[in-house]
């Protein structure tokens, strides 16, 4: 298991550096506290682990958990301080295999032309023609690291190094429901139309939020995702 | 029922919120004053949940063909009823077969709460009746109210009995009591000052995603954030300088660091600033905001 704070990768910085609470002697999971009924806990790699743990420990206390990018967000209901028994889920060992692989996912794409139009300049940035650039990003497998920004929005991990490209400079008035984009090292699907400022190189028809189904986002945490060209 | 004669800004459906899908993505949304919607139910007969209209600074003129009993918290707007009977806020109003309430700017503050007695009945999406306005789903039609709609209430259950409620302190000119946040330590010395010791303004770009502050920049180190979940309350600074206070239907991740977080506690005043009002914050300890519990709403017999 690893506590360390989320060095995803050496270029960036963790969420928070590490510190422990006043009068709480152990070593990490470090965590601080987004006003007081946030508790923003430092889980590195092992952010979904520690989040289905916690979900199975039932904690009255919790209202709400948000995984995302090495860290996990605790609600705590108002007025309701961390109980000692959460304290210690905290810092309890993960059991080695917790986590299933997630369903596997296979996402027909429209890559290029009006459906993902800064397609070109992506390849030109990776160096390789649009056409082999749309095969790397359709080669691998895709894990959701968390989901945020909009309701149902996937944050997918494993995009190939030579595929990372910043955010375009001023973010795109309307990106399509449907657009799969580049924002850094991650790939993600816009489920609803709107602002974005993530670099647009396709577009899905598949529906990735519908509050109205039993399953609102068709995407979950640990899900795996691949990518089939049309 | 109520029929909408005209629309006001921004006249959303809400009830308590849904809390529990932040990790689909879903902000908990509903009234930015909980406790004011609650109070506005109670006078109205019905169950602390029930949904009722949010208000946001120039409201709706709402129509009611068979009459209905009905109750207003929150700030105080322009208000008149066709009766030329007085818009009391604060306690259980009747309104006769026909009569049509006007609720025009707000007087001192950005929003108030309508309740109806028995509740407007639209449907529960994933749990709640409440509009999530930037997905586009929940209240009614998942939008704001526009000039033609028409709602139905619930039958209401419960007896009727004419109550006055007498609202908890809001010191709206006082600083905002925040808890410092989790990369406070990427602010220097001037950024720090600029944020703590500065006044800034509600620019008028703010809405249920957010509060938009302008003042001095607050400067800090430029480094890539990975994602981290937040709250209503959460304050980011962007590379520009600018603080955010996250609101109500914000995102769950932000990219952004947060310098510090408004308590619970003061989550109703942020509700009732306005575009142009002056904004301060002013440290406080996490036990003392876990301290100041639920805003207390007194409510008593009428006559």
């Amino acid at each position: 298991m690893d506590y360390s704070p989320c060095m995803e990768s050496p270029e960036k910085r963790p969420c928070f550096s590490e510190m422990v609470e006043p009068g709480y002697e152990l070593a990490p999971p470090a965590w601080r506290w987004v006003s007081e009924r946030g508790l923003l806990v430092a889980t590195g790699d092992a952010t979904l682990a520690r989040y289905e743990a916690l979900t199975s420990g039932n904690f009255k206390e919790i209202q709400e958990m948000v995984p995302a990018d090495g860290s996990l967000l605790l609600v705590l209901r108002r007025g309701e301080p961390p109980s000692a028994d959460l304290r210690a889920a905290l810092v309890a060992p993960l059991p080695p295999t917790s986590l299933t692989a997630g369903i596997l996912h296979e996402i027909e794409v429209e890559y290029g032309g009006a459906a993902g139009p800064d397609l070109p300049a992506l390849a030109a940035l990776a160096g390789m023609e649009p056409r082999s650039y749309i095969s790397s990003h359709a080669a691998v497998e895709y894990q959701v690291s968390f989901l945020g920004f909009q309701p149902g929005f996937p944050y997918l991990r494993g995009l190939p190094d030579q595929l990372h490209a910043p955010r375009r400079p001023s973010p795109r008035v309307r990106v399509a429901a449907g657009s799969v984009a580049i924002g850094g090292e991650y790939c993600g699907i816009y489920p609803a139309g709107g602002p974005g400022g993530w670099q647009v190189i396709g577009h899905t028809a598949v529906v990735l939020f519908d509050p109205a189904r039993e399953a609102p986002a068709l995407l979950m945490p640990g899900d795996r995702v691949r990518f089939v060209p049309r | 029922m109520i029929e909408v004669l005209r629309a006001g800004v921004c006249d959303l459906v809400v009830d308590p919120g849904r809390p529990g899908w932040g990790a689909l993505g879903v902000p908990a949304g509903g009234a930015a004053d909980p406790a004011a919607l609650m109070a506005a139910n109670r006078l109205a007969g019905n169950d602390a949940v029930a949904a009722g209209l949010e208000i946001t600074l120039s409201g709706p003129i709402l129509r009611f063909p068979f009459g209905a009993v009905v109750a207003l918290t929150g700030t105080h707007f322009a208000a008149t009823r066709s009766s030329g009977a007085a818009v009391a806020w604060n306690e259980t109003l009747v309104m006769a077969a026909g009569e049509t309430l006007s609720l025009d700017r707000a007087m001192d503050g950005c929003r108030c709460w309508l309740a109806v007695h028995g509740g407007l009945a639209v449907p529960r999406v994933m749990g709640s009746r409440s509009t999530l306005l930037p997905a586009g789903f929940g209240g009614h039609l998942g939008r704001a109210l526009e000039v033609g709609d028409v709602l139905q209430c619930e039958p209401g259950t419960r007896e009727v009995r004419r109550l006055r409620a007498r609202p908890p302190p809001l010191e709206r000119a006082s600083p905002l009591h925040v808890i410092t946040g989790p990369q406070v330590d990427w602010f220097d010395d001037t950024g720090l000052a600029a944020f703590f010791a500065g006044t800034f303004g509600v620019d008028a770009s703010s809405d249920r995603r957010g509060l938009r502050l302008a003042g001095s920049a607050v400067t800090h180190e430029r480094a890539d954030l990975p994602s981290q979940g937040v709250l209503p309350g959460a304050i980011q600074i962007p590379p520009d300088g600018r603080p955010i206070i996250l609101g109500w239907d914000g995102p769950v991740t932000g990219g952004y660091p947060v310098i510090a977080g408004v308590i619970s506690a003061d989550l109703p005043k942020v509700a009732q600033l306005c575009p142009g009002d002056a904004v301060q914050f002013m440290t406080t300890e996490i036990a003392a905001a876990r301290g100041r519990t639920r805003e207390r709403w007194d409510i008593e017999a009428l006559e």
